[in-house]
């Protein structure tokens, strides 16, 4: 199953920190040789400060060897440089433990009227915020991320947004919660990280692209842990045109989650033809089980294809960090887009063959049908006798098809004449005194 | 006048050169040639007037002599003498009077070559009468003006070569005599004064003129003087090294524009004069290189003097800055340096010196063509690439030359380490490659000359590669890179390299190096480094045209994609815009050979639609009806033309665009073939087939044209065996097919879209007579897998060009009928119309508003935005241009 596997490709735009939890995922899995997979995390561990996590996993890697000193001695010099960090910064810690202070804090929306205010009342210095950086930045190298993300989310209040550390704090304050796991924060910082990076001006194009790469990598986690997620991830990926360019340029291998993201979401069906348009222009660089089997649906109608993909699909979906929790709703879906295609194509279809396309049992798909018809999802109706289902196609009649067309023209020439009347208006009281 | 009847009834009238005209104007010298004197008078000292005179006249001596002009040398001698006397006072007084050397020199060939005539009986007896009389005339006159230099010549007979001796005087003659454009510095330096070994008188002073007079009334004898017969053992002797010299200095001669007495008004048709000027210099250029050289070396220096580096460069220095001006003999300039070289090299003096030198002699020839816009001559050709090939082997062997246009003059360092040169390596090789196409588009591409040019290209490639191998090693000089990376991509871009196809079957063995990787490099350098955008853009078409060549479809697309030329490219200079055109032709073939047709179509109709392909990919002019080209807009367009080797196949563009609009444009027809509202695909498709259609009788087809029109009017029927069979026959396979280096994966693709195309025409014309169809019978008809019917068919439901739907357990295709009655049609018809005009009043208040936000049905015109041009197509795929690293 290895050959489907993004793990590589997503850590590359990933921070180490981000890491681990795939590593964890692929070791439950059990694609890999376990030992692979542990010197790999040892590797990452090795620039972090998690000395703990490190000795740990080397005793695992190493069963009756003794730790060797030099890690010891580090995580000795990581406990100092912690204290001695913590010490500079006592006087914020002070205040953010305050909880009166906090309030105040969160009600002012500015910040250099929130920094005067800190500078009167508290001996507050700018500083300090500097060492504070560190301290956070050390933290979250330790490990320690939620005590991370109270120091940041601090900054990101105290310090206006030109701030050369600022981009920094807002990739570090999505990290951390990303990995204290929680989403509405991250979602959150998600956005203003987003909107920083669209807005500001960068040395380079070159660098906006990377900023952007990370930037769509990263958000996986929030998207598909996040409730709001599926639409998020459409919304950003597919309909933003620079984060689409990132995606084919950089990693056409994020396509696999748009693609999933669109067949799971049955509202945003109309996403589902921008999207063939994309996979189908990537095509040569990027595919996979999910991506053909749109492929083979939506651009060769060819159902037996897409039976076959989809049952690919399945497995691939099973082994991704991301994409395991959607699996059933997938294979719903899926399923519901063959049928759905078949139906606007097929008038009368067998319910053997329907079961084959669906990887189901006669007596499933009978069921299942019956389900949709009774739902009202499905214009059909049942003939058992020959195991078929008839379509309720009906042709498009000239008066429907005149209706259909004449059908927005008054609202549209309403609003049209509505607007310039307004306009007029609009003209008429600015120079109205002049002209007339 | 009567002379000129004379003659022409003569009995060589017949072959009346523009020689022999000079032949019976023997009188009119003498009226003319006073003329002259006072013309010239002004500026000269009395001796370099004189001598000027003289020289002038001996070498006319020898013009005539050579084309045995009897009448005219007869005069010209006179004229000698006569200038001779007339400088007698200025040559005791500056010479001690001693009798000029170079004079000596003439006279004793006049001698020797009236004896010669003379004895030649048989070819005296068939001169016309004019010659034979002035050929007796100039023998007496000869032998009786010798007397007074007998002893003289003697001794010069002896020593004819005898070197000069004095270079400060030497010099300033050469210097002086450049000035006079007529005279030849070479000549004028050999006839330097060279005192013969004793003084002495020169005897005949103011009795000259008398006796010349007088001669001519002598009659004529046969009898030879003992002393011109005894000379004549002695000129035997000498003879061989005499006829070198005479050969040299008659070459030189010729070369010279005909001497000023005889040129002006008289004989106006007489020697045209461009037959002497420098197009004759390359003529002889050679047989003097090889004479000239040793008998020029000593004066180069002085004799004694040490030559060392300061010596060498101040000598270059003072040979290059004659450079460019008027009156400097190019030719002589190149000499000069070659001499120069052999003499640095002579006492190594290292190779920065020699390099120098190099350099000068690679931009002198480059000088030697007076006009840019010309080709090079072939000979300097050759020895301009040799002469590169060597200074850059030097350069790159020596490892610690310098060579930059940044180095001034005064920082030049010759002597020691890290030598460093003024000039640019890179400029040389820009010309060089400027001058190579020149001389391409010179021939006759399909003649053998053109094959043996090419055949330089691979040297012209390896001084590129030299050149960048050596850039390479310099520091710091990204843009110069650039510019040679450029130079070698233009070389590559449009070759086809057989093993990148080979390597994408995984038949080449891994590591093998092909061009596309190496076009890969070089451009991604330029992409980086380039500061000038142009280089970029060039390198970025250049990338894309090598990519499509190659077949790399999607590589080619997604570079041109995101460049965003498409929008900017008018902006841009002509020739970016040709190469845009060619990237986008072959853009065009290499989608064809994946099957994206539409792509094709689109690459190619910009192209086509003009109908001025030709123009536009710069392989040709096209003929003007009322000539409204000046002649400077035609050089201009002439000078940007394309090489024949690097010219694109137009009938093979044109029948891959033929054949496209072909695909395209057939079913659409056959789907909107009652739509009010049908719009055209391709024009030009279109008028090919309404002219066929408006002919009242077709033949079979003969043209790769008609070929298409009589297909696609097969396929109209649905007969799509019929359009096979007109599209890939022998005779197309010939035409355009068997271009494609793999032809036959091309047919088959073609073969199986004609398939398919044909299906779905046959079903848009014929779906309102069936009630059903089975999809089995339909594979079979049309040749294709069920499974591919059943997709293009469910497509066209999906699409809803067909209304239809399957019915599976049967596999038929069921019709649904709903073909509106005629007023339906009408009033469907109205509601496009209507709708269309709140389209467009929208459209109107939108582009005066700026927005609005339509929330309109734009689903009704999807076929048309389907089909609107490419900036459409295209331009929804487009991306940003962020991706630089790319």
């Amino acid at each position: 199953m290895a050959k489907f596997d993004l793990t590589f490709k997503l850590g590359q735009y990933l921070d180490r920190h981000l890491v681990f939890p795939l590593l964890e995922f692929l070791s439950a899995k059990q694609i890999y040789n376990e030992n692979e997979l542990l010197q790999a995390k040892l590797d990452i561990l090795s620039k972090t400060n998690m000395i703990d996590y490190a000795i740990d996993i080397r005793k695992q890697l190493m069963p009756g060897e003794e730790d060797p000193d030099d890690l010891k001695n580090r995580r000795a010099q990581v406990v100092n440089q912690l204290q001695e960090l913590s010490k500079e910064v006592s006087l914020i810690v002070s205040l953010m433990n305050d909880e009166k202070i906090m309030k105040k804090i969160e009600t002012m929306r500015d910040s250099k009227a929130l920094l005067t205010f800190l500078h009167d009342e508290y001996d507050f210095n700018i500083e300090m915020m500097e060492s504070m950086y560190n301290l956070a930045k050390y933290r979250y190298e330790c490990g320690n991320y939620s005590n991370a993300t109270g120091f940041l989310y601090f900054y990101i209040n105290v310090m206006p947004s030109n701030d050369k550390n600022y981009l920094n704090v807002l990739w570090g304050k999505l990290a951390s919660e990303i990995l204290v796991q929680n989403w509405d924060a991250a979602l959150d910082d998600l956005n203003k990280l987003r909107e920083f990076i669209d807005t500001n001006q960068f040395p380079s194009s070159l660098h906006v692209l990377q900023q952007r790469t990370w930037l769509i990598h990263w958000s996986l986690f929030v998207f598909f842990n996040h409730a709001k997620g599926r639409d998020l991830i459409i919304e950003m990926f597919l309909y933003r045109p620079h984060y689409l360019n990132a995606i084919q340029t950089m990693c056409p291998h994020i396509l696999r989650y748009l693609a999933t993201a669109v067949i799971i979401n049955r509202t945003r069906r109309t996403a589902l033809k921008d999207l063939v348009k994309v996979i189908q222009q990537e095509s040569y660089t990027y595919r996979d089980p999910i991506t053909e089997f749109i492929e083979h649906l939506y651009v060769n109608f060819d159902f037996d294809g897409a039976r076959q993909k989809l049952h690919e699909c399945q497995t691939v979906l099973f082994n991704d960090f991301f994409l395991i929790a959607c699996l059933d709703e997938f294979v719903e879906n899926a399923r519901l887009m063959i049928f759905e295609t078949f139906c606007r194509i097929h008038q009368c279809i067998s319910i053997g063959m329907l079961a084959e396309k669906l990887n189901m049992t006669p007596e499933e798909a009978e069921c299942w049908i019956v389900h949709l018809i009774r739902n009202a999802r499905l214009d059909a109706k049942i003939d058992s006798k020959l195991g078929h289902v008839v379509m309720g196609t009906q042709p498009v009649s000239p008066y429907q098809q005149l209706v259909e067309k004449i059908d927005s023209l008054s609202v549209r020439s309403e609003a049209l004449q509505s607007l310039i009347e307004r306009k007029l208006k609009a003209r008429a009281q600015d120079v109205g005194g002049i002209q007339w | 006048m009567s002379r000129f009847f004379a003659t022409g009834s003569d009995s060589d009238s017949d072959s009346s050169s523009e020689e022999e005209q000079i032949i019976r104007q023997p009188t009119a010298a003498f009226t003319f040639s006073d003329e002259e004197e006072d013309t010239k008078r002004v500026v000269r000292s009395a001796k370099e007037k004189r001598y000027e005179e003289i020289t002038n006249l001996i070498k006319q001596i020898r013009n005539y002599k050579k084309i045995k002009d009897m009448s005219s040398l007869l005069s010209s001698y006179e004229d000698l003498m006569r200038a001779y006397t007339k400088a007698l006072p200025v040559i005791t007084k500056e010479e001690n009077g001693i009798t000029p050397r170079f004079y000596l020199r003439c006279l004793v060939e006049v001698e020797d070559f009236v004896t010669e005539v003379w004895e030649d009986r048989d070819g005296r007896k068939n001169m016309s009468k004019n010659n034979s009389k002035s050929l007796t005339s100039l023998r007496q006159k000869m032998r009786k003006y010798i007397k007074d230099f007998e002893e003289e010549m003697t001794k010069f007979r002896a020593s004819p070569d005898q070197p000069d001796e004095d270079e400060e005087e030497e010099k300033d003659e050469s210097d002086d005599s450049s000035d006079d454009e007529d005279s030849h510095p070479v000549v004028t330096k050999k006839p330097s004064v060279e005192p013969v070994s004793e003084p002495k008188k020169v005897a005949a002073e103011g009795g000259d003129d008398g006796d010349d007079d007088s001669e001519t009334d002598w009659g004529s004898d046969s009898d030879t003087s003992s002393e011109s017969s005894d000379d004549e053992n002695q000129y035997t002797s000498v003879r061989e090294r005499f006829l070198k010299k005479a050969v040299d200095k008659d070459d030189e001669d010729k070369e010279k524009p005909p001497g000023p007495k005889k040129a002006p008004k008289r004989v106006p048709k007489k020697k045209p004069k461009e037959e002497d000027s420098d197009d004759d210099g390359g003529k002889w250029e050679t047989v003097k290189g090889g004479v000239a050289i040793p008998s020029e070396k000593p004066k180069m220096f002085a004799k004694d003097a040490e030559i060392n580096v300061d010596l060498v460069v101040k000598k270059l220095i003072e040979i290059v800055a004659a450079r460019g001006k008027k009156r400097t003999d190019r030719r002589e300039q190149i000499e000069l340096l070659h001499e120069l070289l052999l003499a640095s090299e002579h006492h190594n003096l290292g190779h920065a010196v020699a390099i120098k030198i190099k350099y000068s002699i690679v931009s002198s020839i480059f000088d030697y063509n007076p006009k840019v816009s010309d080709a090079m001559k072939p000979e300097y050709w050759a020895k301009l690439l040799e002469q590169i090939i060597d200074m850059m082997d030097r350069m790159i062997a020596a490892k610690n030359v310098i060579m930059n246009e940044s180095i001034l003059e005064d920082n030049e360092q010759y002597e020691t380490a890290p030598y460093k040169l003024r000039g640019c390596v890179l400029t040389i090789v820009e010309r060089l490659d400027e001058e190579f196409i020149k001389l391409l588009k010179e021939c006759d591409p399909h003649s053998n000359e053109y094959v043996q040019r090419l055949k330089d290209e691979k040297r012209v490639v390896d001084i590129i590669d030299k050149v960048q191998t050596y850039l390479e090693k310099q520091e710091d000089i990204d843009a110069d890179l650039c510019r040679i990376y450029m130079r070698k991509i233009e070389h590559l871009y449009y070759k086809f390299d057989p093993t990148v196809l080979q390597q994408k079957q995984g038949k080449l063995e891994p590591g093998t190096q092909t061009s596309v990787q190496v076009m890969d490099r070089l451009c991604k350098f330029v992409y980086d480094k380039d500061q000038t955008d142009r280089l970029r853009t060039r390198a970025i078409l250049s990338h894309v045209y090598h990519h499509a060549l190659h077949d790399n479809w999607f590589q080619a697309r997604d570079l041109i994609l995101m460049s965003h030329l498409q929008e900017a490219i008018q902006h841009s200079d002509p020739p970016t815009q040709i190469l845009y055109n060619r990237t986008m032709a072959h853009l065009g073939l290499c989608a064809f050979r994946h099957a994206n047709i539409k792509d094709a179509h689109n690459c190619l109709v910009d192209l086509m639609m003009t109908g001025k392909m030709k123009e536009l990919l710069a392989q040709g002019l096209l003929p003007t009806r009322q000539n409204d080209r000046t002649k400077e807009q035609e050089k201009v367009e002439k000078q940007r033309q394309m090489p024949f080797h690097m010219h694109i196949n137009l009938e093979l563009l044109e029948c891959v665009y033929m054949v496209s609009a072909m695909l395209i444009e057939i079913p659409y027809m056959a789907e909107h073939e009652f739509d009010a509202r049908r719009r055209m695909i391709s024009k030009t498709f279109y008028q090919q087939l309404r002219s066929s259609e408006r002919q009242s009788l077709l033949g079979p087809p003969e043209s790769m044209r008609e070929h298409v029109v009589a297909a696609s009017k097969a396929m109209r029927n649905g007969n799509w065996k019929a359009c096979n069979k007109f599209i890939i026959n022998e005779k197309m396979n010939a035409k355009v097919w068997d271009l494609f280096y793999q032809a036959d994966e091309v047919r088959s693709m073609l073969t199986k879209l004609i398939r398919e195309e044909a299906l779905r025409t046959y079903l848009f014309t014929y779906s309102h007579v069936y009630d059903s169809i089975s999809m089995a019978t339909l594979a079979e008809t049309f040749e294709l897998e069920p499974s591919v019917v059943h997709s293009i068919i469910s497509k066209m439901i999906i699409n809803e060009e067909l209304m239809a739907s399957l019915d599976d357990p049967t596999h038929t295709v069921v019709m649904h009928r709903s073909e509106p009655s005629r007023l339906q049609s009408l009033a469907l018809q109205l509601t496009d119309k209507v709708n269309s005009l709140v389209d467009y009043n929208e459209r109107v208040f939108e582009t005066k508003q700026g927005f609005f936000n339509r929330g309109g049905n734009q689903g009704n015109f999807r076929d048309r935005q389907n089909y609107d041009r490419r900036g459409q197509d295209w331009g929804r795929q487009r991306r940003e241009r962020e991706q630089r690293a790319y």
